[in-house]
């Protein structure tokens, strides 16, 4: 089994949302990570799972990156430093989307948010199609307060397709679009800018 | 001179970002010091002006003698034996006020810079230890490659390392001396690798700079007791790797203080006779630095070569087999007016600038490095990698802390730090 590609470490974390820090926008196996709508997932010590969609990704600043900023520099060696060696980290907002154990998932959140400094995991495509199999994920993102909602839905959809055969992949977005119209029944012009997304 | 007076010679503080001007919240009651700043803002304008004055007649001095006769030389040896503690220096060529800029540009070469940062031992703190930090960088420049970078923690706490022979606990200066072996050592080593690395290729220049100057530093004390001696030996030794895996060490002073071409200027109006301890000690330009003579200097240009007149300069050079240390100073600012300038006094050793090329090549890769910021990258970057702050300070104590419980003892602070920590958030009346 390939290694799990890890997105980086967390800072702080809540029920509903957890923070990282990761030091590269690239992946030791050249993977873009962090990628806005990407699942991802934490692992306790005791086994369980928890799931989250990146919803934010932050490049900090600092003093030192805006005099280097100011003063145009031109140097490639310089500009890969500051991206790939500084010691400030890519801040990655994830809201939590559903815990698991194993190969079961339940989209429901997790008893424990992920501890300080606990390793946070890249999904593979396998674990996409698992965890997006039912559509019960579709109304914690909806009613995220604090994330871009429906752009995060748009980008997750999009993904959860993509993990799939491309003989699948239709009637997967149909699905979910049917689900997707039942939720926003109330809100047809809300619908209409998420199912446009997707397409 | 540039329009404003002897500049500070370094980023306006005025430009800096607020965060790094505003502090915490400060005791200091500033009402009690108007009067006092009032003043004191005068005096500065009062002094600025008289430097000026001064500075203008060691640059008319310069212009009048330029060139280094027999005689001046002869005046050099001269007040070295009245005054052994005189920071002079020794021209190396027959003019004391040469220009040039570096005729070759290399666009392959590699950078490599170390810098360290302590921690002292802290009598109230809750054991006994010091810390040293050193952080590395290699630039590959022309490869496109981010640098290799990296930081060393060292943590000492044996008896043998915190307590000298005769039981007293280390000093500051021991303990410099020991970060300053390690800087040294780490550039030796990392250019040892890069030449093997290269494949022993001749033709790509390694250039290896320390902050600060480059030979090790002791306290009066220390020439007389034997450690000054010690620490030359191992910094001559780390400059033979050096050598031996041809690479240039720089030591780069940003801002310099050293006066040692204005203590030649000096002697120039001084007739031989005249030449005493008390005449030495009165020059009429004490207080001001070789950098104001130089900021006329143009961007890359560099000024003659000199070689400082000390006692720690003699001994490496008995040391190494003949090797001395050589600085120049140089301008590494992009812009042309003098209140831009950035001088630098760039140290070398001898070997290394009796090659024109190698001179040349480690003034102008170090040149390009300062290009953003008008200083060394890669020293901003190794300083970055080894400065511990009060964060990293603390997050040792605390393992520290949780280390000593384990091991069945209960970690005591002083009463003195433990008030500090209940008071050093401001004061109150």
């Amino acid at each position: 089994m390939a290694t799990p590609t890890i997105v980086g470490r967390v800072l702080r974390s809540s029920t509903t949302s957890f923070t990282v820090g990761c030091r590269q926008l690239i992946s030791e196996q050249d993977q873009r990570v962090p990628e806005f709508g990407a699942l991802v997932r934490a692992e306790a010590k005791d086994g369980n799972l928890i799931y989250g969609l990146i919803a934010n990704v932050t490049i900090e600043d600092d003093a030192f990156v805006r005099q280097l900023v100011a003063a145009g520099v031109e140097s490639a060696e310089i500009i890969e430093d500051q991206r790939q060696k500084r010691q400030v980290p890519i801040v990655v907002d994830v809201l939590v989307a559903g815990s698991g154990r194993a190969l079961e998932v339940y989209h429901r959140l997790p008893a424990q948010p992920p501890s300080t400094l606990d390793q946070i995991y890249l999904c593979n495509a396998a674990e996409i199609v698992r965890f997006t199999e039912r559509h019960d994920w579709l109304r914690t993102v909806l009613a995220a307060v604090e994330a871009p909602a429906d752009q995060l839905l748009i980008s997750a959809l999009r993904a959860a397709a993509q993990a799939r055969p491309p003989d699948r992949r239709e009637a997967y977005l149909i699905a979910a679009g049917r689900e997707l119209a039942k939720l926003l029944a109330l809100d047809l012009a809300r619908l209409d800018g998420v199912l446009r997304g997707v397409r | 001179m540039g329009s404003g007076g002897p500049g500070y010679g370094g980023v306006a503080w005025a430009t800096l970002p607020g965060q790094l001007r505003e502090g915490g919240p400060v005791a200091l009651e500033l009402n009690k010091l108007t009067g006092q700043v009032v003043a004191m803002g005068q005096a500065l304008a009062q002094r600025s002006d008289e430097l000026r004055e001064r500075v203008d007649r060691a640059r008319e001095t310069l212009g009048r003698t330029p060139v280094v006769t027999d005689e001046l030389r002869a005046k050099i040896r001269r007040a070295r034996e009245i005054d052994e503690w005189r920071r002079g220096c020794i021209p190396l060529g027959n003019c004391l006020d040469e220009r040039c800029r570096p005729v070759v540009q290399p666009k392959t070469f590699t950078l490599i810079a170390a810098d360290g940062s302590q921690v002292y031992p802290d009598r109230h703190g809750i054991a006994a230890y010091f810390l040293l930090n050193t952080g590395t960088i290699v630039l590959r420049a022309g490869s496109g490659e981010a640098p290799s970078v990296e930081s060393a923690p060292e943590i000492f706490y044996a008896d043998e390392d915190l307590y000298d022979a005769d039981g007293q606990m280390r000093t500051p200066e021991y303990i410099n001396a020991q970060r300053s072996r390690r800087e040294i050592a780490a550039l030796a080593e990392l250019a040892e690798t890069e030449r093997t690395l290269l494949g022993g290729d001749l033709s790509i220049p390694i250039v290896c700079l320390t902050d600060g100057p480059l030979l090790p530093w002791q306290g009066q004390g220390a020439a007389h007791d034997g450690t000054l001696s010690e620490e030359i030996d191992f910094f001559a030794r780390q400059m033979r790797r050096l050598r031996a895996a041809r690479a240039i060490p720089v030591g780069y002073v940003d801002r310099p203080n050293s006066a040692y071409v204005l203590r030649i200027l000096e002697l120039a109006d001084l007739p031989p006779e005249k030449i005493t301890r008390e005449s030495l000690r009165r020059g009429p330009f004490l207080r001001l630095s070789d950098r104001f003579l130089f900021d006329d200097l143009r961007p890359n240009e560099r000024g003659a070569l000199f070689t400082p007149n000390s006692e720690t300069n003699d001994r490496y050079e008995q040391a190494s087999g003949g090797d001395r240390i050589v600085f120049t100073y140089a301008n590494m600012s992009r812009l042309e007016e003098a209140r831009h300038s950035a001088v630098a006094r760039i140290e070398l050793p001898k070997w290394a600038v009796d090659d024109p090329t190698l001179l040349d090549t480690a003034q102008a890769a170090i040149f390009t490095n300062c290009e953003p910021t008008s200083y060394p990258y890669v020293l901003a970057r190794a300083h970055e990698l080894a400065v511990v702050g009060g964060a990293e300070k603390e997050g040792l104590e605390q393992m520290l802390f949780q280390a000593m419980l384990r091991n069945g003892q209960m970690p005591e602070i002083s009463f003195k730090a433990a008030n500090k920590l209940l008071t050093g958030g401001g004061r109150r009346k």
